[in-house]
């Protein structure tokens, strides 16, 4: 008997393996996305943007159309796709790097005009295609290629809180939230609702994803586990902050 | 459906058959962290990227809870489980 591995069916078999590094989140949020896709019955109407950094790497990850740009315009770019064929679903894919730092302006206008389209966010703590740099999200105190002692909040300030931003600038009706990659039901549940909210045309959505760079980390299995758990989530709280047809602060 | 067939292995374990996709395994190691009953052991067998790849280590004691499948990025292994 001829054994299939187990992959969502969006997926593009013949690109497997993909070209992430062993460990890496973006395979399991990719794998998320892709069992919500196929749920929902969407891959023909799927557009699929992925960012610059190690996001792009997904350009032909899924059975989509893909398109690729740089530093954020993501979003824009998907948003003008989304204007010219409202029937598409777009989904906008990058990495913390790309949505918070170059390309923040686009997700927080984006958010502000409450565009229906999906950014789905890939947050590490630094820009893992360029080698680990510090990144608008690498926690405070922790060692990066350009922060060596650690990172000093006084001189760069506070990791950036992407979902609570958005949620904040979104009008009624958008879905944001932020999801790990350590409890995979869960981050696959708000991928597909905020899927769904695009699909019902109620606003923005956006869903962070806490994920690993085991390469950049210099973590082995067991560090990497933890530092996703336990040392991310103590600044990066994990849940839901909109979703439509509830009232904020839930 | 997949049209392309990756190299395995498998292993008949108690409650589950236990197969991995060495064409598809990097040895990252997240499964065996994640196993909840710490079954799983370095196998000889080599991965694309030329890594160990895993295996459970005796018969008896995994479970087939299919946790391992669930946080494998590369989907990697698959877990069928026994109905007794």
């Amino acid at each position: 008997m001829a054994l299939a591995p187990n992959m969502p069916k969006a997926w593009r078999a013949e690109t497997k393996p993909h070209k992430f590094c062993p460990g890496c989140g973006h395979g399991l949020i990719l794998k998320a996305l892709g069992e919500c896709i196929d749920e929902l019955g969407i891959q023909d109407r799927i557009v699929f943007g992925c960012d610059i950094g190690c996001s792009l790497l997904s350009w032909d990850f899924f059975n989509a159309d893909a398109i690729q740009t740089h530093h954020g315009r993501t979003t824009p770019v998907l948003t003008g796709v989304k204007r010219a064929r409202p029937d598409r679903i777009c989904i906008a894919y990058m990495g913390d790097g790309g949505g918070y730092a170059i390309g923040s302006q686009h997700l927080v206008n984006a958010a502000s005009r409450n565009e229906k389209v999906t950014v789905l966010l890939a947050n590490n703590c630094n820009y893992g295609m360029t080698g680990g740099q510090m990144a608008p999200t690498t926690l405070p105190g922790m060692k990066t290629e350009t922060s060596p002692y650690g990172r000093d909040v006084e001189a760069t300030g506070n990791p950036t809180q992407g979902p609570e931003m958005v949620s904040a600038i979104t009008p009624e009706g958008a879905y944001v939230a932020r999801g790990t990659t350590a409890n995979l039901r869960q981050l696959k549940k708000m991928i597909k609702k905020a899927l769904e909210t695009q699909l019902n045309g109620t606003g923005f959505s956006f869903v962070e994803a806490l994920s690993a760079c085991p390469t950049n980390w210099r973590t082995n299995a067991k560090d990497t586990w933890n530092f996703v758990e336990k040392e991310m989530t103590q600044y990066f709280k994990v849940g839901e902050l909109k979703v439509p047809g509830e009232k904020e602060g839930k | 459906m997949v049209s392309t067939a990756y190299k395995y292995t498998q292993k008949e374990c108690d409650r589950a058959t236990f197969t991995l996709f060495t064409g598809l395994c990097k040895g990252c190691g997240l499964c065996m962290e994640k196993c909840p009953v710490k079954c799983l052991e370095w196998s000889n067998d080599l991965g694309v990227y030329g890594t160990p790849t895993i295996i459970p280590k005796d018969v008896e004691s995994c479970t087939g809870c299919g946790i391992c499948q669930l946080v494998c990025p590369d989907c990697a292994i698959v877990i069928e489980k026994i109905k007794k």
